[in-house]
Parts: C-alpha cells; sequence; structure tokens
C-alpha cells in the first residue's frame, strides 16, 4: 500500500471534524439554537390571554426590563446569592477535598458518603431544608435557638436579612461535594515531584499550598467556577420551594421571576425578555472570566 | 505529604466529622420517612429514638410490610404513581446518559485530536448552550415536541436529558481525550489504521474512567431534572422529582410520604456511582492534569 | 347485630387498634366477631409488591359500592366510547386523589373508557392548562379549575350545562344541576353568564378551635371579630408559648397570604376592588382589618410568615394553636391519631360574624365579600378536546351525589358541593371523633358555604394579583419593610391599578 492511498481516505472521510461533530451539531441547533432563536422572537411579542395568541409588541418588553424594578432587584438577589455561593463553595470544597485526598483507610467510602447529596433533586432537597429550618418544628431552628444563635422572633426563612442565608445553606450543602469531588480529582493529578522539593527545602504546608498547589489548581478550578457559576445564576428550584421569592422580594431571583411571569402569570414574552437577559449576562460573565483566566478550549 | 501518626489521625477525625455533617440531612430525611406523622414535628426533634412506622413506604410503593391502612386516601392517588415512576426515572437517566455520551465521545475526540478554525468559539457556544435559564427553553421545547409527537414519550424525555448534558459532557470528555498523548494516534494511523478504528480500539479504552466519570455526572443531571421532565410529559411517565412533587397537597405536604421516596430515589442513583466510583475518581484525575 | 352498629363498633376498634390501645390478635378477634375475617380487613401480610388488598376504611366500613342503576346507565351509554382514553389534569385534592386512587377503576371497568390523572401542585396545574390552551393541542379533555382562573380559561369550555341539553342520550338520569349548592354555582362555576364548570370541591374557610381549651380558660366561640381576637388574647396569655392564640398561612409571595388577607379584609367591611374596579383594600375598613390582623398576628406563632396552609395545618395538628380561621379541609387530618396531636380535640364552628360586610354591587370584578373565604374549583370539558363525549360522562361521574358520598367517606374531608350528599347517611355515619376522614365538621362547611363564604373576584389579571403582586407587598410589610399599613395598601393599591388597567 502506498502513503498516497491510506492518506485519501483519512482526508476525505475521518479526518475532517465534520462527521464527527455532525451527531452534536444537529442536535445543538434543533434543540438549543432554535429555542434562543423563538425566545428572541418571543421577546418581542406579547401571549393576549383572551385571544390566546401572541401579538407582537414592538420593543415593550425591553423597555419594561430596563424599567422595571422587580427586574433590577431580583438581578441583585441573584448576583449576591452566586456570588456568595461560588465563593463559600470553592473555598469549603478545596478545605474538604485538601482534608480528604487521602489514601487512608476508609475515606474512598466517606468520598462516596460526599456524593450522596448530589443525587437528591434540587426540589427534594429544598424541602427538605424547608423542613429543617422551619420556624417551629425545624431541627436547624431549634439547634440554633438552643445555642442562643438565634431567637424565637426571626424565623430564618421569613426574616428579611436571614433568608437567603436559609437559602445559601440548602446550596452550599448540596453542591459543595460537587467542588469536592472536581478538587479531588485534580489534586491527584498533580506530580508529586515539585511537592517533595518543596518539603526538603522545608516549606511549610500554606506556602506549599499557595505557591505550588493553588497555581497549579488553576485549570480546575477555573472549569469548575465556570460550570457551577452557569449554574447558580439560573438557580430556582430552592428559592420556588423555600421562599417563593420572599419575604417580600428579598430571595427573589431572575429565574424565578422568569418561571412566574412566563408560567403563573401567562406573559410568555416578558419571560423570555428576562430569560435572554440572563443568558446574556452570563454570556458576557462567562466571556470575561475565560478571558481574564485564559482559559484555553 | 508526610504526617505524623498523631496527624494521621487527626485528620481522619476532622473528615469524618465533615463527611458526617454533610450526611446529616440525609439521615434526618430518612427518619422523616420511617417516623410516625405526628412524630415528624415534635418539639425537640428527634433524631435518634421515635415511634417509628412503615406506613409511607406502604403508601409510596403500594407493598405491605405487615401494617396494612386499608382504604385510605393517599396524597398523589397512591401507588399507580410511585414504582413506575422509580423505573421510568432508571430508564430516562441511562439512555439519556447513555446517548449524550455516546454523541459526545465522537465530538469531543474530534474536539481534541483535530484542529479547525474558530474552535475556540465552537467550544464556547457548546458550554453557552448551558446558559439558558431552563424556563426559557421549555416552552419552544413544548411546541416543537407537539409538532414532533414527541410530548408525553420516553424518547422525547431522553433527548432533552442528553442536549441538557451535552456542554458539560463534551468539554469534560475533550479534556480527557486531551491527556491521552495524539503520538498513540498518529503512530496507528501511519500504521494504516482508520480514524475511526483508532478511536475506538486505541483511544476510547484509555478514556475509559474519563468517560465513567462524564456519565456520573450526566446521569445526576438527569435523575435530579425536574422542569423539563415537568414541561414535556403528562401521564404517560414521569420522574421522581416531578412526582415527589405530589406530595405537597391541598391539605399540606405529606412528609413522610415524600421522605420515603426520596430515600428510595437515592438508592439506584447510589448503585450507579458506587459502580462507577473507582472511575470516577480515576478519570476526573486524568482530565484535570491537562494544561 | 344491626349493620350500623357494627360499622360503629368496627370504627371503634380499628381506632383503637390504630391509636395501639389494642393489640393485632386482640383487634382480630374483635373483627371476627364482626364477621370479618383477618383477609377481608386487609391484616394478613398481602403478596409483596402486590397491590393493597385491603377492603375498609379506617374510618368507618365504607365498602365502594357504587350505584348500581348509575353504573348500568354508564356502561349502556358509554358504549360507542370504550377504548377512548381521556386526560385530566388535577390538584392533589382529596377528591382527585379518592379518584385517582379507588373510584376511577369502577368508571373505566363499567365504560370501557382509560381514565389518565395528573396530579400536581396547583401552580404546575396551572402551567399544564396553559400550555394546553395556548397549543390548542387537547392533551386534556378534562380541565381542574380552580376559582381564581375561572375569566382566564372561561373561552376554553364548554358549557356543562349546555352539553347536558344538546345531548339528552348522554345526560345522566337524575343528575340534578339544582343538588348543587347554589353560593357554590355562583361562586366557583359561573363566570359572565357562562357556567364555566361543575362545582368539583370546596375547601371553604371555617372557624376551628381546641375545645380542651376554650373549656379550661372558660371561653365561649366567638361569635364577632372581637370575640376571636379577645379569644386568641386569653389563650396566649393564658397558655402562650406553648399554646399560642391562634395561627396563620401568612408566607410572603404565597396564594395562602393573600387568602388569610381576605377573609379579614371582607370580614371588616372592606373588599379588594371598588365599583369603580379600583383597588380598595387601602380604604378606612381595609385599614380596620389590617390593623386587627396585626393585633391578631401577636397571637400566632412566630413561624407563621413563613408558613403556607402546610405550616399553619401542622401547628395546630401539633397543639400549639388554640383556635384557627381557616381551610375546613384540615379538620379530618386533624382528627387522626397518627398525624394530629389533637385528634377528637377540635370542634368546628361557624365564622365569627363581619363588622360590617359589602355587598356585591359595592365591590368590582363579581367579587362576594364572606368571612368564610372559599378555594372552590370546578371540573369543566375542554374545548379542545377530542373525546368531549367521554369527558363529560366522566365528569357527570365525577360529580354525581353517590361519587361525592364515597369521595367524602373515603376520608377526603374536602366540603361536597351538593346538598344530597351532605344528607347521606353514609358520610352521616363518619361523623366521629377521633377518626381520620371525619365528617363531624360538614355541617359547619354547608352552613358556612350556604350564608357566609366570600369569593374572590374574577378577573384575567387575577392570578397575578393573587399569587404576586398582593402577597409579595403583604409580605413585605409583614417582614417591617413598610412603616404602616396605609404605606403597604397604597403600594398594592397602586401596582394592582396598573395591572389592571394594563
Amino acid at each position: 500500500m502506498t502513503r498516497s492511498l491510506i492518506r485519501a481516505p483519512r482526508f476525505m472521510i475521518a479526518d475532517h471534524p465534520l462527521p464527527w461533530l455532525l451527531p452534536l451539531i444537529v442536535i445543538l441547533v434543533v434543540f438549543a439554537l432554535y429555542p434562543f432563536f423563538y425566545n428572541i422572537f418571543l421577546s418581542f411579542h406579547e401571549f393576549a390571554p383572551r385571544k390566546r395568541e401572541l401579538v407582537p409588541v414592538g420593543f415593550d418588553n425591553w423597555v419594561q426590563l430596563f424599567g422595571d424594578p422587580r427586574m433590577w432587584n431580583a438581578f441583585s438577589v441573584t448576583l449576591l446569592y452566586t456570588g456568595i455561593c461560588l465563593v463559600i463553595q470553592v473555598v469549603l470544597g478545596m478545605a474538604i477535598a485538601l482534608l480528604i485526598d487521602s489514601d487512608d483507610p476508609g475515606f474512598g467510602f466517606l468520598r462516596g458518603v460526599l456524593t450522596l447529596t448530589l443525587v437528591i433533586p434540587p426540589a427534594i432537597t429544598g424541602m427538605m431544608f424547608l423542613l429543617m429550618q422551619d420556624a417551629q418544628f425545624g431541627i436547624i431552628t431549634w439547634t440554633l435557638q438552643s445555642l442562643g444563635l438565634l431567637t424565637q422572633a426571626t424565623p430564618i426563612l421569613a426574616t428579611p436579612s436571614l433568608a437567603l442565608w436559609g437559602v445559601i445553606v440548602a446550596d452550599v450543602w448540596q453542591w459543595t461535594p460537587f467542588m469536592v469531588l472536581i478538587f479531588v480529582a485534580g489534586l491527584r493529578s498533580l506530580p508529586r515531584d515539585p511537592f517533595e522539593s518543596a518539603m526538603i527545602d522545608g516549606a511549610s504546608s500554606w506556602q506549599v499550598f499557595r505557591r505550588l498547589t493553588l497555581p497549579m489548581m488553576g485549570k480546575v478550578i477555573a472549569i469548575a467556577v465556570l460550570i457551577r457559576g452557569i449554574d447558580l445564576f439560573r438557580m430556582f428550584d430552592y428559592v420556588f420551594v423555600m421562599t417563593s421569592g420572599g419575604p417580600g422580594t428579598s430571595t427573589y431571583t431572575l429565574s424565578l421571576y422568569a418561571w412566574e411571569q412566563t408560567f403563573s402569570f401567562i406573559k410568555w414574552g416578558y419571560g423570555a425578555t428576562l430569560s435572554l437577559f440572563a443568558l446574556f449576562v452570563i454570556l458576557i460573565a462567562a466571556n470575561l472570566f475565560v478571558a481574564v483566566f485564559k482559559v484555553r478550549w | 505529604m508526610l504526617l505524623s501518626p498523631g496527624q494521621r489521625i487527626l485528620r481522619a477525625v476532622a473528615a469524618w466529622a465533615v463527611v458526617m455533617l454533610f450526611a446529616f440531612p440525609i439521615y434526618y430525611w430518612v427518619t422523616v420517612s420511617i417516623k410516625l406523622d405526628r412524630e415528624i414535628f415534635s418539639i425537640p426533634p428527634k433524631v435518634f429514638s421515635f415511634e417509628t412506622s412503615a406506613k409511607s413506604y406502604e403508601e409510596v410503593f403500594g407493598i405491605s410490610l405487615g401494617f396494612e391502612q386499608g382504604l385510605s386516601v393517599l396524597p398523589g392517588g397512591g401507588d399507580f404513581y410511585m414504582t413506575p415512576r422509580l423505573w421510568d426515572s432508571i430508564v430516562i437517566a441511562v439512555c439519556s446518559t447513555a446517548l449524550a455520551i455516546v454523541i459526545a465521545t465522537l465530538a469531543a475526540y474530534a474536539l481534541s485530536r483535530m484542529r479547525f478554525r474558530g474552535q475556540h468559539h465552537f467550544v464556547f457556544w457548546i458550554l453557552s448552550t448551558r446558559m439558558m435559564p431552563p424556563v426559557a427553553v421549555a416552552i419552544p421545547m413544548f411546541f416543537i415536541y407537539r409538532d414532533f409527537g414527541l410530548l408525553d414519550t420516553y424518547h422525547g424525555v431522553i433527548l432533552i436529558h442528553a442536549l441538557m448534558n451535552m456542554p458539560l459532557a463534551v468539554l469534560l470528555l475533550k479534556s480527557f481525550f486531551d491527556d491521552i498523548p495524539k503520538e498513540i494516534d498518529e503512530a496507528a494511523l501511519i500504521d494504516g489504521a482508520s480514524r475511526f478504528l483508532v478511536f475506538r480500539k486505541l483511544v476510547l479504552p484509555m478514556a475509559m474512567g474519563g468517560i465513567a466519570a462524564t456519565a456520573v455526572l450526566c446521569f445526576i443531571f438527569s435523575w435530579t431534572e425536574f422542569l423539563f421532565v415537568l414541561t414535556l410529559t403528562q401521564t404517560g411517565l414521569k420522574t421522581v422529582p416531578v412526582v415527589s412533587s405530589t406530595f405537597v397537597t391541598s391539605t399540606g405536604t405529606a412528609w413522610g410520604n415524600m421522605a420515603a421516596l426520596g430515600t428510595a430515589a437515592i438508592l439506584p442513583a447510589f448503585i450507579f456511582i458506587l459502580l462507577v466510583q473507582k472511575n470516577l475518581v480515576r478519570g476526573l484525575t486524568l482530565g484535570s492534569v491537562k494544561q | 347485630m344491626r349493620e350500623s352498629d357494627r360499622k360503629l363498633y368496627l370504627a371503634s376498634v380499628t381506632d383503637r387498634y390504630v391509636r395501639g390501645d389494642l393489640s393485632r390478635r386482640k383487634f382480630l378477634r374483635a373483627a371476627s366477631k364482626l364477621g370479618l375475617g383477618a383477609g377481608a380487613l386487609g391484616l394478613t401480610a398481602t403478596m409483596p409488591f402486590g397491590f393493597r388488598g385491603g377492603v375498609f376504611n379506617t374510618a368507618a366500613a365504607a365498602e365502594i359500592v357504587p350505584d348500581a342503576d348509575m353504573m348500568a346507565w354508564l356502561k349502556d351509554v358509554a358504549k360507542p366510547f370504550a377504548g377512548q382514553t381521556i386526560r385530566l389534569a388535577t390538584e392533589s385534592t382529596p377528591p382527585s386523589n379518592a379518584i385517582n386512587e379507588h373510584l376511577k377503576p369502577f368508571f373505566e371497568e363499567a365504560t370501557g373508557i382509560n381514565v389518565e390523572i395528573e396530579v400536581l401542585p396547583l401552580e404546575q396545574v396551572l402551567q399544564k392548562l396553559t400550555l394546553d390552551v395556548a397549543s390548542g393541542l387537547g392533551t386534556y379533555d378534562l380541565y381542574y379549575l380552580d376559582q381564581s382562573w375561572m375569566a382566564s380559561f372561561s373561552g376554553d369550555v364548554l358549557d356543562p350545562r349546555e352539553k347536558y341539553a344538546a345531548k339528552p342520550d348522554l345526560a345522566m338520569p337524575n343528575y340534578n344541576f339544582d343538588d348543587f349548592l347554589g353560593p357554590l354555582v355562583d361562586g366557583i362555576s359561573m363566570y359572565d353568564g357562562i357556567m364555566v364548570g361543575v362545582p368539583y370541591d370546596i375547601p371553604i374557610f371555617i372557624y376551628m378551635y381546641r375545645k380542651d381549651v376554650y373549656d379550661e380558660l372558660g371561653l365561649k366561640v366567638a361569635t364577632t371579630m372581637d370575640e376571636f381576637l379577645a379569644n386568641a388574647q386569653a389563650i396566649q396569655k393564658a397558655k402562650g408559648p406553648d399554646i399560642y392564640g391562634t395561627t396563620g398561612q401568612m408566607k410572603s409571595g404565597h396564594y395562602s397570604l393573600e387568602c388569610d388577607w381576605t377573609a379579614w379584609l371582607w370580614g371588616h367591611g372592606g373588599s379588594i376592588f371598588g365599583p369603580d374596579q379600583k383597588f380598595s383594600g387601602n380604604d378606612a375598613e381595609g385599614l380596620e382589618a389590617m390593623d386587627y390582623w396585626v393585633k391578631l398576628k401577636e397571637n400566632m406563632p412566630p413561624g407563621v410568615t413563613s408558613w403556607t396552609w402546610d405550616g399553619q395545618g401542622q401547628s395546630v395538628a401539633q397543639g400549639i394553636a388554640g383556635q384557627v380561621l381557616s381551610w375546613g379541609e384540615f379538620f379530618p387530618s386533624w382528627d387522626n391519631p397518627d398525624a394530629s396531636q389533637v385528634s377528637g380535640l377540635m370542634e368546628a364552628a361557624i365564622p365569627p360574624a363581619p363588622k360590617a360586610l359589602r355587598t356585591v354591587e359595592q365591590t368590582g370584578f363579581g367579587e362576594i365579600p364572606g368571612v368564610g373565604h372559599q378555594g372552590g374549583s370546578s371540573l369543566a370539558v375542554s374545548k379542545y378536546s377530542k373525546s368531549p363525549d367521554a369527558a363529560w360522562l366522566f365528569a357527570q361521574w365525577a360529580t354525581s351525589a353517590d361519587t361525592q358520598v364515597f369521595i367524602t367517606t373515603l376520608g377526603g374531608g374536602t366540603g361536597p358541593t351538593r346538598t344530597s350528599v351532605y344528607d347521606d347517611a353514609r358520610v352521616k355515619a363518619n361523623a366521629k371523633p377521633g377518626i381520620p376522614g371525619t365528617t363531624r365538621h360538614l355541617n359547619v362547611v354547608r352552613e358556612t358555604i350556604d350564608n357566609y363564604m366570600g369569593s374572590e373576584p374574577d378577573l384575567p389579571e387575577w392570578a397575578e394579583l393573587a399569587n404576586d403582586t398582593i402577597p409579595v407587598e403583604l409580605g413585605r410589610f409583614f417582614a417591617g419593610e413598610y412603616d404602616s399599613a396605609k404605606a403597604a395598601m397604597d403600594s398594592i393599591a397602586e401596582k394592582t391599578n396598573k395591572i389592571v388597567s394594563g
């Protein structure tokens, strides 16, 4: 066989990326691009409840969006929530990952148990924490009250200053193990040599972590933050179940607002506008993040 | 790092304490499922000793454990809903995971091995499909599904779950493939093997760990997904998260039943994770070396 | 022993068995005296993973024996529709659950029509219906319509009276539209002269209190708003914080908060809308109601602001509330000794009299003031249904007197929507304290429906107002984000008027 004979089919059929990517592209175009354009279409229309059809409204939805105090409030709540959760989950996740990354007996089991939190549907997690944080019967409330950290007059989920934290607890509980899983994997992949020489040089644990572990883990952390950040920004289940966005609007997130507009009030146009706004915000944030942290795919 | 025995013990104690703290809500949830209804709300909360009852499980799964309750009306309408729904969940999670993995593996291999213009943007575009709030995808999906007759069908839900997991799967798998030296492929290609043969016989087996890890995450996201199943199904099938919401009734929440279903739903997923747990850690390890 | 005595005795031994006062063996022996084998009681170990085989109700041995004439008629008339499938999306309510679980098979067997019922929480039902209507798909043949959606969906359904008249061959003999309680037909079925659906279930606010606490403190059942408050204060003073004066469903941003508000608003002579179709909750009566409500809240557990009806019901069931004005639907579960600490201790009464009451003419959008806030729903046949006739048969069967009797005796607890069901001997036989699914509160429910019922206004924007605008702002008020009730009410007025005027 001559080389040219081998080459031809390689180039023609197998080495072009298209056949490999085709199924993905088809499925993404149908199921991701179409909804995107449909939402753009929707954002210039509104569902007329009496006529049961979409009527064009021009830029009304967009004008309404930027002048809607509820939206800006939801936007800031979402940002705050995403920020706090990300920081806690990254820091806590890293700490637990360092703690649990060991081959001593029992640690494999511990890692397995930790993944349990991930298999519980977020809607059920919300119910669990709703029960545990109940102002009268909840075990978390009871514990905090017994410790004198909480008074009867401040039910966690009904006090504006505490409610968001009540929701954050649920999110942190469920998703910190996700970070731990990824970080443990990252830690285990680090080459041994630099650490050994650092030890010989007598570096402290903190120095090792700060100068070696953290920089080498940069990429892993970046991916984890990106994926979690996207999901956090879209978070909906916990507030829907636990607080209905309350008290008042103190835990009202963009996703919840979009959901309510779309499904409860049948304002599909405005709901789509809200969703697109959220999408653009994430897109910009993710692009910035990728640029700043120089993530290359 | 070398630790003294004392430090090792300290570390073990700390690790157990942290993990138990995380496991506690699950333990508490399990106790709710076996508590007599009125015990769920006692003050102070009962953690270790309480009156037990298998009623919640009997009701949710329509089985008898010897405490037959007779003709009472159950929230959610009783056993019609539950055991088959667990099965629905398993079918959907397993199939959508398989579909996502097949498509994503092909794509990730190409993205890892072949270069083309705008590749960076293409990958970012894939990631961006995860950024749309689910609410915004649900309505257009409903109309597509209506036109294609996919509403209330297994393959419809499987498709949407596979799609939802695609960005995550492609990104993770690509990083796993990146770790496998390209020289292996090239040597084989020069020997006359086709790309597909190289992919199937050489690269795929080496990436098995990474694929398993990705599969676990896909499985978890499908297992816990709520909104798409809610919107795109009617009476034909339902998964656990959607069905558990039927316990929120007009006369209050059936906490025991909800906890029983939730507890039972942990098991299949946990078994799946255990089966691939060794691969999970090793797989992710492989994946994250790349720089 | 007479049949009724036998049932009574069975109910009492069952109750003791369930409470744990009676061993399994003794219970079986007692039951066998009644001529019931262990198998009939469903006490034997039924097949593992088999379906439930029990044939008795923990309340009273209400075996399901549907009316033979009706079933024969159904069997006969349904022949052309055998094999068709009809779908219903419904909230998880006692009637829907009873039908889905126990009664549906009888209908399916007689008619050969398959019935698929999707049980969901209320807000998800709305979502399903909206999509169905918007797509004109007719995937659901029957709609479960909450009273607050009546206006939105009035154009998507078939008027049952017309249907009844137009197809005499499908009209159930003795169905009798006049048997439905009159106020219910007005309150939950009628919109703009159209009968949107058949009255299906009726949760309504009644006054429920702890008999033991009242007796101990020498309190009398309140007949006025002020007495109700005074009772709450008296209980709170004597028993708090172990037993609070009253309790509530006041979760910010949740429909339940709006329900509580309307009861106090109407009870003080206020209304949601004035005749000019502008929000009127911020007038003098409205503010008086807020004032009253704030005073009442001082006697509630601090957690009320995080509770929907679930937390409210639990707080009574756990014995930490002395009295409450809320859904009568709770009552049967409070008598369930397994779930409740107050089994047999609760009593029901009609709501306290309002200080003043507006007439329908003094309000807007067909609002009917009354302290007994109702949350009823109706069952409607979809205009888009592909099997409207089969669906109509099901709707008639599901709302027939006979079926409602079984729904009620199966421990459901919602008030029936038909006069004859309240009078039915099988329903009355369950009117005993301390058993799950008791019906001893139903006389009060009926009286409240007849005389004191309040209905929310009907307008397409109501879903948004009732689920978001009003409860969110009220939630902010109770979280202390407004300086005064006036400021909160003015804010609601401004937002509401904006939404209503488009």
